[in-house]
């Protein structure tokens, strides 16, 4: 059931929640956290998890999970999902009715999960001790590690190269690893002193790379991930948690970061504008988002989710309550 | 003289809840063993009607209105036979909102088992519907995964042959327990190769006792039920030989605000109470301990391991070793090694690891702990520390993101964690040697450190606290002599208590904690039985006469001749060397001392006492009794 919306609809924003750019048009989803210092064994007092921007608001998908830290989707078939959480990698087949724990006891803590575009039956757990893979939608999962450090694997984020099967970054403790046949072999393209949270490639040109860094700024690529260079105007004092493009304007960058709130560039991060004010203090940010029409979410710790539709400088609230977002996540339509 | 707080909370606890607890209530049991075996056992029994006559009582709630009971109150019920029309429907209560983890799923398990015959058939159903409908958080630590995994196995076991779509898992009954199954033997083993992550744990205990019990009652497999019992002996085992008077002391994995000061306000302490009779049980019986009572009547208490636990004539030194939880991140070693050191003396105890990093929270590494007849109330301890606080250190063993780390852990049952007068935690800033009831603790903290300086815990029940001209601070512990050497300068400052984990607020029951400011510290520590001397003064006399010395600069390092006659010389970050012999760390034993011993990877637990031996072997699951000819001790 959606969640009630006076707040979108005071501000106006009924905007269609895709975006057609081209071919592509997007969903817009989050995996989120709703209680307030949860704690194992308690009770679970709000339905937690994987929420799909729909109809100016929120419809819940699938299970009342408050550890999702990501989700996927085929791109044959939305009903077949996949999220990533404590318990490992979940799976349904069938909208998010019945979910499967894919892994088994030596797998746990999954911090995301990412579906091969160009394979879909490939999936890439990111674990706390390295990196799962599944090459039977979630069926069976093994260790692809060759090539990744036997300490210091520690990976927060994994991204696939939607442009090409079998490519995919990794941002672990030691930096950002590169497997280019479907994690037979990885091999690091950046070396990092601390872990890297976030990667992303744009939606606008698949050969630009940003990664958000624990202590090395924001990094970006623009020869598809071979090459990384630290973002001198983005501020590195602070670990920065998220990193996103806007798919309505490539010139749009945000980033997410704790103690330094919200920034954004409107020059391809060629400068950087605290976007902060308006948020309560101490805005504390989780994560930035930016929906298919170009609203800028920002999750604020121990408050609501706000949305902005100027990028960044006026805030509202958004009708998710008291919302920790692990992740915002475009999703393109299938081209019928 | 001023009532401390505690025993007024214990007389107004006591007063309203007349009848309630009789042991908690009651002086302090003797601490004198039961030799006779029928005696023993027939005590045994009555302990355990007392818990479960106050749980089918209402627990703390002290009520017959079955809607107020909890699941533990209701397994008492179902032992009693006591209402169990009410207990059905209170059951189907209390599953329209499951749980999420495993705090919720032994419990669950306990009355899907224990209600097999006797609850409703609907009180049954929906437990079973809970477990279809309702996602379980497997957790992130030790005791929840052996929580979540032996409910899951017993479950699976209870339903078999039930298709995936009838599991929150999603997975068939059979997936189900072969997961269970496997982690739960890889548990078993590592335990009894490498050691116990969460050793020594003064509450989690329950967490691993409580389904061990399930599984050796319950299993349709013997051989699993079979690894249920020799667990359950080898935790109550090494309970038993490393407690004082039935109260556990450190060093310990995992602890909490309080019982790291008040020593015996732990689970351990019920399970002490329980098993061997001779410390008073903790108030509500710490709760989770309720729900080993159903069962407790089918555990027959080894007499060795009785006799482990209340015998201390002679002195105990047992050298261990564990592990350290996972680290996941900033560290060399996913589960590094942990030496232990335990002294054990009739009337206080030493003991230690050797410091670092261990558990990123709620550690505590070494101690001197002396014996009371009533510990009820008391802080029979007396340590120093690094109160070390940093988000990495969290991080390496949490997926956490790194700023709100600290914050955060302090709602979740750690309080102190980022107080500069904390008296809990490990820091990888601390280095640790023991020799039987000497330790020195060093200490070289960088600059720029959170709380760049240590703690010393003096207790308000220490008596005679002297601050010698020689340097050395001199006191009384229950009969124990002590002599505390801070190697810097130093204040003193209000030592204000948790009287738990979840505690909102600090009391200020007494006592203080020498803080000294300065990045290159340490601190000596020697104990004695004040019957060793024929006053205080000859002790402090002893102390001083003994050669010391020690230098802070460039690098803490002490040399000393101990009370026992042994010389040491320690330098932070050097190994310790005794009578000019460097310890050799890397063969230490998984258990090694006069009643426990096993060798590392062996998976073989020999527990002997006097005469009796009793041999726990998990490579052919078997338990070897023998009253051999020869005793090897008392």
């Amino acid at each position: 059931m959606p969640l009630s919306r006076p707040a979108l609809l005071l501000l106006g924003l009924l905007a269609p929640a895709t975006f057609a750019a081209g071919a592509t048009a997007y969903d817009f989803y989050l995996c989120a956290n709703l209680n307030r210092n949860y704690t194992i064994g308690a009770k679970v007092a709000a339905h937690n998890g994987v929420y799909q921007q729909a109809d100016g608001g929120w419809r819940h998908v699938g299970y009342n999970d408050g550890t999702l830290t990501a989700v996927a989707f085929d791109p044959r078939d939305r009903n077949v999902v996949y999220t990533s959480a404590l318990n490992g990698l979940w799976r349904s087949l069938d909208g998010g009715r019945l979910w499967r724990n894919c892994n088994d006891w030596d797998m746990t803590e999954a911090r995301d999960v990412a579906l091969d575009p160009n394979a879909p039956d490939h999936v890439y757990l990111a674990l706390p001790d390295g990196i799962a893979v599944s090459t039977d939608r979630g069926q069976t999962l093994v260790r692809r590690e060759h090539g990744l450090p036997l300490r210091g694997k520690y990976t927060q984020v994994l991204h696939v190269d939607r442009t090409r099967a079998g490519r995919v970054f990794a941002g672990c403790e030691t930096g950002i690893y590169l497997t280019e046949d479907g994690a037979q072999r990885w091999r690091r393209v950046l070396a990092t002193r601390d872990t890297v949270y976030d990667l992303q490639q744009s939606p606008h040109d698949p050969r630009l790379w940003l990664a958000a860094t624990h202590g090395a700024g924001l990094q970006r690529s623009v020869d598809n991930g071979l090459t990384w260079t630290q973002v001198a105007t983005a501020p590195a004092t602070h670990p920065l948690y998220n990193v996103t493009f806007d798919v309505t304007r490539p010139e749009r960058l945000a980033l997410g970061s704790w103690s330094l709130g919200v920034l954004t560039s409107e020059d391809g991060g060629q400068t950087w504008i605290s976007r902060t004010a308006g948020l309560p203090a101490p805005q504390h940010v989780w994560r930035v988002g930016v929906d298919p029409s170009g609203r800028l979410y920002a999750s604020v710790a121990t408050q609501t989710l706000f949305v902005s539709a100027d990028f960044g400088r006026t805030w509202q609230p958004d009708t998710i309550a008291a919302a920790q977002v692990n992740k915002f996540v475009l999703v393109p339509r299938r081209t019928p | 003289m001023r009532r401390p707080f505690f025993s007024t909370f214990l007389f107004i606890v006591a007063a309203l809840s007349a009848d309630a607890q009789p042991s908690f209530e009651a002086p302090a049991p003797s601490a004198t063993p039961v030799l006779d075996a029928s005696l023993r056992r027939a005590a045994y029994l009555r302990r355990v009607d007392e818990v479960l006559d106050w749980a089918a009582g209402g627990g703390n709630a002290r009520t017959d209105d079955p809607a107020r009971l909890d699941l533990a109150m209701i397994a008492a019920r179902i032992v009693r036979g006591q209402d169990l029309p009410g207990c059905s429907q209170r059951v189907i209560d209390l599953m329209r909102e499951p749980g999420t983890g495993p705090f919720w799923m032994f419990p669950s398990v306990c009355i899907a088992y224990l209600g097999r015959d006797r609850l409703s058939p609907e009180a049954l159903a929906s437990i079973r519907t809970a477990w279809r409908t309702t996602r379980q958080m497997r957790g992130d630590t030790e005791n929840h995964f052996v929580m979540y995994y032996l409910s899951l196995y017993l479950m699976a076991e209870l339903y078999p042959d039930e298709p995936a779509e009838s599991w929150y898992t999603g997975k068939s009954s059979a997936e189900n327990l072969a997961e269970a199954r496997a982690f739960i033997l890889h548990w078993i083993d590592v335990t009894t190769t490498l050691g116990q992550a969460e050793f020594n744990p003064t509450h989690y205990i329950g967490e691993y006792v409580i389904p061990l019990q399930f599984l050796a009652n319950w299993s349709r497999d013997p051989a699993m039920r079979q690894r249920g019992r020799m667990m359950l002996d080898w935790l109550f085992a090494e309970l038993a030989a490393n407690t004082l008077r039935g109260v556990l002391r450190g060093p310990n994995s995992r602890t909490d605000e309080g019982s790291v000061i008040e020593r015996w306000n732990a689970m351990a302490s019920y399970f002490s109470w329980l098993l061997f009779g001779h410390t008073p049980p903790t108030a509500g019986y710490s709760g989770w301990g309720l729900y080993f009572a159903p069962l407790a009547k089918n555990y027959e208490v080894p007499e060795v391991i009785y006799r482990i636990a209340t015998d201390r004539r002679s002195d105990i030194l047992q050298r261990d070793r564990a592990r350290v939880r996972r680290f996941w991140r900033y560290s060399d070693e996913l589960s590094p090694a942990v030496h232990k050191t335990n002294y054990l003396r009739k009337d206080y105890a030493v003991g230690s690891t050797r410091g670092g990093r261990i558990d990123p929270l709620q550690s505590h590494v070494w101690d001197v702990t002396w014996a009371e007849a009533d510990p009820r109330g008391k802080h029979n301890t007396l340590f120093s520390l690094h109160p070390h606080s940093a988000s990495e250190i969290i991080q390496a063993s949490f997926v956490f993101y790194p700023e709100p780390m600290i914050k955060g852990v302090t709602f979740e049952g750690k309080p102190s964690y980022d107080s500069p007068d904390k008296v809990m935690g490990s820091s990888p800033y601390e280095q640790v040697f023991q020799d039987l009831d000497t330790v020195i603790a060093l200490y070289d903290i960088p600059a720029g450190t959170r709380f760049p300086h240590i703690n010393g815990f003096f207790s308000k029940d220490l008596t005679d606290v002297t601050e010698h001209a020689s340097g050395w601070i001199f006191a009384r512990g229950g009969n124990a002599f002590l002599a505390y050497r801070p190697l810097a300068a130093y204040h003193w400052i209000k030592y204000l208590h948790y009287t738990s984990g979840w505690a909102k607020t600090r009391l200020d029951l007494g006592g203080r904690l020498l803080t000294s400011p300065h990045l290159r510290n340490g601190t000596i520590v020697q104990a004695a039985t004040a019957d060793e001397f024929p006053d205080f003064a000859a002790f402090q006399a002893a102390i001083t006469a003994l050669p010391l010395t020690f230098a802070l600069d460039p690098t803490p390092t002490v040399a000393m001749t101990t009370l026992r006659g042994r010389a040491l010389r320690f330098t932070y970050g050097q190994t310790p060397v005794v009578d000019g012999r460097a310890v050799d760390y890397g063969r230490w034993k998984l258990f090694e001392g006069p009643h426990l011993n096993a060798e590392i990877g062996g998976r073989r637990l020999t527990l002997t006492h006097g005469k009796l031996e009793r041999v726990l072997d998990l490579n052919t699951l078997t338990i070897t009794d023998r009253v051999n000819e020869v005793a090897a001790g008392p």
